[in-house]
């Protein structure tokens, strides 16, 4: 089967600043894969070029078998991204914001309200749709941005810290839901700094330090390799250098 | 197309609050407001200016003089020979007007004789001071009559029209090839008064507009909406152009009701000094026959002209826009742009930029705003040329920055890039 997403030896430069120095991995259909490192390690970096939003330096990258490179708009097509600190439009109703995001995707209009219906679900907002975003507290505003990224049913979801700011039950939700959409067949590329989160979400892990990937595998394969008890362990041991493979 | 619509509805529903919209309001009702104050006050100090009148004289010319006055509208006030400010402040006053004593037995004999005039300055705006203009007007007028007095005693055969004024001006003016009676002054007085508001809607429209869609793009860097938006399958160029468009509309209406609130300002004025103008303005047709009246396709030209300047300064403000990092640096970044307009307004308001001296004339032809303010007065000169011109500079420049934004706007600068730091 064809990867959702394929990376090789994909790098990014800010002038003499290498953010991201020449990473591979890859992410299948219905598979999670989550990117984990300390602050600065590239992995926003990472999800903004997979994104489309920041063109890669140097490799290859390809969403669905079409170079990102090459044709971003093509790839936008297929891809929903959640950025960790997105905001929203604090003038427009949570309804009026799901309604401009999905026009941006659907082709007419039943697919548009089809989309908006999916999404008034997901956010489980209920009645607080009618209101405008900016009376919304930060957790309901990530429920709605979740809501806005996987009601178009992408092909790739890119979510970055998906559950920040979320209080214990919503979080809980939110990972449920992820996970149903991936049983469903969507990817997802994630980052996050919560290990629980990522154990429990993720298929498979990546941790990066220093614009590389360390290590990479299940969590089980990486906690056997490292000789952790748990992702922390790992996460500690790789990225303080003192067990990359 | 459905998601451009998508996009500028949202712009829209982002720039048009309550807060956005508020100040629009206030400005139309705060210049209704004074426009009504204008009329109010001005013919209520018109119907009467009272003068004192301080007469040491008491002869025939001193009282042809003190009627003259009272026919030329002012209310006389006679008093008693004193310190002026005295006599001022007991005949309740702001003006004094005192005849000299033998000032009748002088003229006579044929020597120039002065008359004092006391003007007390109130302020120091002109319609706080009309008093003073009144007084003047009214001396002049009683001059012909003391003239015309003189004619009757000592020469009565001669038309008194003649012993005050045996040569009367005609005054032709030259526009462009047409010629017609009329002052030079009448000329300037009208086409100014045609092509004023041209200056202040552009600047209005102009700063709103490019405000607008500036702090529009540095709002979703700012509220970290931008990223999201960027990955949508949206093309860049729709993205940049529906905050265009929008900022552009927003702008037209808030202009709009400036011009609103400005006719209510100045039909309040021109209610009150309405005598005033009509002594000064060209006939009708004068101005038909030096081709001064602006007609449907003269219209056309300049909503044309305008409409590229508003295209040139939203598309540098949409550039200038990608540098800021919040809605506030992005008023400052829009500095050039603010120097960009208002050197060839305050140059055009003073002086005429198609006279300047050869390298200084360059460089603000060079501006593209220059040209929107050249537009009115070559309709006027008929020189529509010049107007093609203008439009075709301005958009050479509008099409460069769209140009640029696109390049921008599809590349990672628009997240990249700020002033003053490195990522």
């Amino acid at each position: 089967m064809q990867p959702v997403l394929e990376a090789s030896g994909l790098a990014k430069r800010y002038g003499q600043l290498e953010a991201v120095r020449g990473i591979d991995f890859s992410v299948e259909p219905g598979e999670v894969f989550a990117l984990i490192g300390p602050n600065g390690a590239g992995k926003t970096t990472t999800l903004r070029m997979v994104a489309t939003i920041l063109t890669p330096s140097a490799g290859e990258l390809q969403v669905c078998g079409i170079d990102a490179r090459k044709e971003p708009a093509r790839v936008r097509e297929r891809i929903a991204y959640l950025p960790e600190e997105a905001g929203v439009y604090k003038n427009l109703t949570g309804i009026a914001y799901l309604r401009f995001a999905a026009a941006l995707f659907a082709d007419d209009a039943r697919e548009r309200d089809a989309m908006v219906e999916r999404g008034a679900e997901v956010s489980g907002l209920g009645e607080r749709l009618r209101d405008k975003v900016g009376t919304y507290s930060k957790g309901m505003t990530r429920k709605l941005l979740l809501a806005r990224a996987v009601m178009v049913r992408p092909d790739l979801a890119i979510l970055d810290e998906p559950t920040s700011g979320l209080d214990v039950l919503n979080a809980l939700e939110v990972r449920e839901l992820v996970r149903g959409l991936a049983r469903e067949g969507m990817a997802v590329l994630l980052s996050s700094h919560n290990m629980l989160e990522v154990e429990f979400l993720s298929d498979r892990v990546g941790i990066i330090a220093n614009g590389r990937i360390l290590a990479s595998g299940t969590a089980e394969e990486l906690k056997r390799a490292h000789g952790a008890r748990n992702l922390e362990e790992v996460f500690a041991r790789v990225a303080t250098g003192g067990g990359a493979e | 197309m459905n998601r451009f619509v998508a996009l500028l509805k949202k712009e829209l529903a982002e720039l048009v609050t309550v807060q956005a919209l508020l100040p629009f309001v206030i400005v139309v009702i705060a210049f209704g407001g004074l426009g009504q104050l204008m009329s109010s006050v001005v013919p209520e100090r018109e119907a009467t200016v009272p003068v004192a009148l301080v007469d040491r004289d008491g002869g025939a010319y001193a009282h042809a003089f003190a009627a003259a006055l009272g026919q030329a509208g002012l209310k006389v006030v006679a008093v008693q020979p004193d310190e002026p400010q005295a006599a001022m402040r007991r005949a309740e006053t702001l003006a004094l007007v005192e005849i000299p004593k033998g000032f009748s037995a002088g003229i006579d004999a044929g020597q120039p004789q002065r008359v004092a005039t006391w003007v007390k300055v109130r302020g120091f705006s002109f319609l706080g001071n009309e008093h003073g203009t009144r007084l003047l007007a009214a001396v002049e007028s009683a001059n012909a009559a003391v003239a015309a007095a003189v004619a009757q005693k000592h020469a009565p055969g001669t038309a008194p029209a003649v012993m005050q004024r045996p040569v009367v001006p005609e005054q032709h003016v030259i526009v462009g090839e047409r010629s017609a009676q009329a002052s030079v002054e009448q000329v300037l007085g009208f086409v100014t008064q045609q092509t004023t508001f041209i200056p202040v809607v552009l600047f209005i429209v102009i700063m709103f507009s490019s405000q607008m869609v500036a702090s529009a793009v540095a709002t979703e860097k700012e509220s970290k909406t931008l990223e999201t938006l960027l990955s949508c399958p949206v093309s860049r160029a729709s993205i940049v152009s529906a905050k265009m468009l929008a900022a552009g509309l927003v702008a037209l209406v808030g202009a709009a009701a400036y011009m609103l609130g400005m006719r209510q300002y100045m039909a309040g004025i021109e209610g009150g000094l309405r005598a005033g103008m009509e002594a000064s303005a060209a006939p009708e047709a004068a101005l038909q026959a030096l081709g001064l009246r602006l007609d449907a396709a003269d219209y056309v030209l300049l909503g044309l002209t305008l409409f590229a300047g508003i295209l040139v300064a939203l598309s540098i403000a949409v550039v200038l826009g990608a540098f800021a990092e919040s809605a506030r640096s992005a008023q400052a970044l829009l500095t050039p742009l603010v120097v960009m307009m208002l050197v060839p307004y305050m140059l055009s308001l003073f002086l005429d930029l198609q006279a300047l001296p050869g390298g200084v004339r360059t460089a603000v032809m060079a501006i593209p705003f220059t040209h929107v303010f050249l537009a009115g007065p070559a309709l006027f000169m008929g020189d529509t040329r010049a107007v093609w011109f203008g439009i075709a500079y301005q958009a050479a420049w509008a099409v460069a920055f769209i140009a640029v934004a696109a390049r921008v706007y599809a590349s990672d600068r628009i997240l990249t890039m700020r002033l003053g730091r490195r990522r």
